[in-house]
């Protein structure tokens, strides 16, 4: 293998990424749908999981609100989008041998550059596309581990990290069992404390929220995986597509260009299954194979019987996250890329001489997956572009700070209560309400999701008890209950459409876009001691792990290093 | 011979390629985005639409 090679495909993949993100990486905060950055993120019981309802943004919250202690909030969110696509990239190539080039770019495009990636992106579910970014290296360590039981320092890190969400990390848990089960009980057992640790915050804490843990009938159907354009649902899942949000479907999924990535998908996984399948281990077969059944099967079970998906949510606690089909075809993604590699480097190896016409096939293979899905450059086309937060924000986040230092107790209620916002200094782009992690205390804000006209309701109960406070008919009752609730600020957001039936308060700022009002009479809302306890345990084991990781795995890197100089000094 | 024809062959198909894959990266920066104007009329913001 020539030297250069090793710069190939790093090259290449951060190319790509860039090329992907595009404006996403210029000055300001990417803000769309449910991806929301700002400058900095302040730490607060919810964060830990212990606001009234279900940790949804456990634990990326939290560690974001560490990071970003040390890195700025808009540098460490484009360090997040560009890491998660270049390192998920390599991960991919990694499962191909390092000769073979051509099949280590096409895997690195095919994982990077595909309807999964672009529609997640879109939606701004960043802590998906982390644990996507981690599927292929944690294959990889576990399989290690399977072999000779080493990589646990590798695992300590990979698992924390591919757990930044409910979903990501019951991914993360699956592929950790599926390519690391040795089938023997003490290496088995530390997987699975491994495991546990790694997803105990969103599983202690949630366990803490099992009474409201079921979720609204209404959106088993609305967030089923879907078709795409022409494509019926399950050809588009085969392809990594089927979001059920037909705005972040990019245009090109809706034409004849999908077809052809359909087929030259189909005869990518063909060629490299034959070409694959004879040499590799077994068990990496098993393990890929079962992450794609999986994955593709829990998609799937959406769109055929969201009924019982619908069941599923409203009764079994927790059920609720299979609820997005497409999200689980992050599962499917490794093996689709992997097979891909092999049948792209088959395909070159089998053509006659080594010159033009196998230098020619390889670039034109690891282009087109860019060539079918073209509009995904340029950040999706010119839709992911950062904004700046207005002066407002600003004033209301030293209003808030000034009146807590005074001693205003309470957490603070986003008004009107609905969960998404369309501000025009946001280039008009809808991003769920990016105010409450913008100020300090904890906040009440809706979350009722509206889809094509449909309510599905939230979980929450407090924010049913609030907007039923918010219903009472005159401004000092809405505001004895509100301070009931243990609200104690309320920030309105007055170029949001939608009412605001405002409580009676003090005004500490009328800022035009933003009012903020103080409410007296608060009762602070009571955390049960309890729900502490469990929290530092599961984050102790979560801090614990990754802490772990990154030292063993400093360490290991050490004494690699000292071991040539070692051998050279004769000691 | 089938050196000359095969390489040019390759060359063909690289050269079809290369240009759609650009033509169609272009022209998808040139055309509008698609996702849904803002309507500072409607009572809610909607998460999305769904087919």
């Amino acid at each position: 293998m020539k030297r250069w090679h090793g710069w190939v495909t790093p090259t290449w993949s951060l190319l790509l990424a860039v090329l992907l993100l595009g404006p996403a990486l210029g000055s300001g905060y990417l803000l769309t749908y449910d991806m929301v950055w700002v400058p900095d993120l302040a730490m607060r019981p919810d964060f830990w999981g212990l606001g009234s309802g279900l940790p949804r943004a456990v634990p990326s919250d939290a560690v974001v609100a560490v990071v970003d202690e040390v890195v700025p909030g808009w540098l460490l969110q484009k360090a997040v989008l560009l890491a998660s696509l270049v390192v998920g990239g390599l991960g991919a190539a990694r499962w191909l041998p390092p000769e073979s080039l051509s099949g280590r770019l096409v895997a690195v495009s095919i994982y990077q550059w595909n309807p999964l990636v672009t529609e997640r992106l879109a939606i701004g579910h960043w802590p998906v596309l982390v644990g996507y970014a981690v599927l292929p290296w944690l294959a990889l360590a576990a399989r290690r581990w399977r072999r000779d039981g080493g990589g646990l320092p590798l695992l300590l890190v990979l698992v924390p990290l591919g757990s930044l969400s409910v979903s990501a990390g019951l991914a993360t848990a699956l592929t950790l069992l599926a390519f690391g089960w040795r089938g023997r009980s003490r290496g088995d057992a530390a997987l699975g404390g491994l495991l546990v640790a790694g997803n105990a915050p969103w599983l202690v804490t949630g366990l803490l929220h099992t009474g409201d843990a079921t979720t609204d009938r209404a959106g088993a159907a609305l967030f089923a995986l879907s078709g795409s354009g022409a494509l019926p649902a399950p050809l588009a899942a085969l392809g990594l597509g089927g979001s059920w949000n037909a705005e972040v479907v990019l245009p090109s999924r809706e034409g004849p260009l999908s077809w052809v990535a359909l087929g030259l998908v189909t005869a990518a996984v063909w060629g490299g299954w034959r070409a694959w399948s004879a040499s590799a281990d077994r068990r990496d077969l098993v393990a890929f194979g079962l992450c794609w059944t999986f994955g593709l099967g829990a998609a799937l079970l959406t769109w055929a019987a969201p009924d019982l998906v619908a069941w599923a949510g409203a009764t079994l606690p927790g059920a609720g996250v299979l609820r997005d089909g497409a999200r689980s075809l992050v599962l499917c993604a490794p093996l689709l890329a992997v097979l891909a590699g092999h049948g792209a480097a088959e395909a070159v190896r089998r053509l006659p001489g080594d010159g033009a016409p196998r230098l020619v096939a390889a670039g034109v293979l690891v282009v087109l997956p860019v060539t079918v899905l073209p509009d995904a450059a340029w950040g999706l086309g010119g839709r992911l572009r950062p904004a700046d937060f207005p002066a407002d924000y600003v004033a209301a986040q030293e209003s808030v700070a000034t009146a807590v230092a005074d001693g205003q107790k309470g957490d603070v209620l986003l008004l009107p209560l609905a969960s998404y916002r369309q501000p025009e200094w946001n280039h008009h782009r809808k991003v769920l309400d990016p105010l409450g992690r913008f100020l300090s205390p904890d906040f009440v804000a809706s979350d009722e999701l509206v889809v094509s006209g449909v309510a599905v309701a939230g979980e929450d109960p407090r924010v049913a008890r609030v907007a039923a406070g918010l219903a009472l008919p005159d401004a000092a009752a809405r505001a004895r209950a509100l301070a009931a609730e243990g609200i104690g600020l309320v920030v309105v957001d007055e170029t949001a459409p939608g009412s605001s039936p405002l409580p009676a308060g003090r005004t500490l700022l009328d800022a035009g876009e933003l009012r903020v009002l103080a409410l007296d009479g608060v009762r602070e809302r009571r955390i049960p001691t309890g729900w502490y306890a469990a929290a530092v345990l599961a984050w102790a084991a979560y801090g614990g792990a990754l802490a772990g990781g990154l030292v063993s795995a400093g360490l290991a890197r050490r004494r690699r290093r000292a071991a040539p100089a070692s051998r050279g000094t004769g000691l | 011979m089938g050196s000359i024809l095969s390489t040019f062959g390759s060359l063909v198909v690289g050269g079809i390629v290369a240009t759609a894959t650009i033509v169609g990266v272009v022209s998808s920066q040139t055309s509008p985005s698609g996702d849904s104007p803002a309507n500072v009329n409607q009572p809610v913001i909607e998460y999305g639409t769904s087919d």
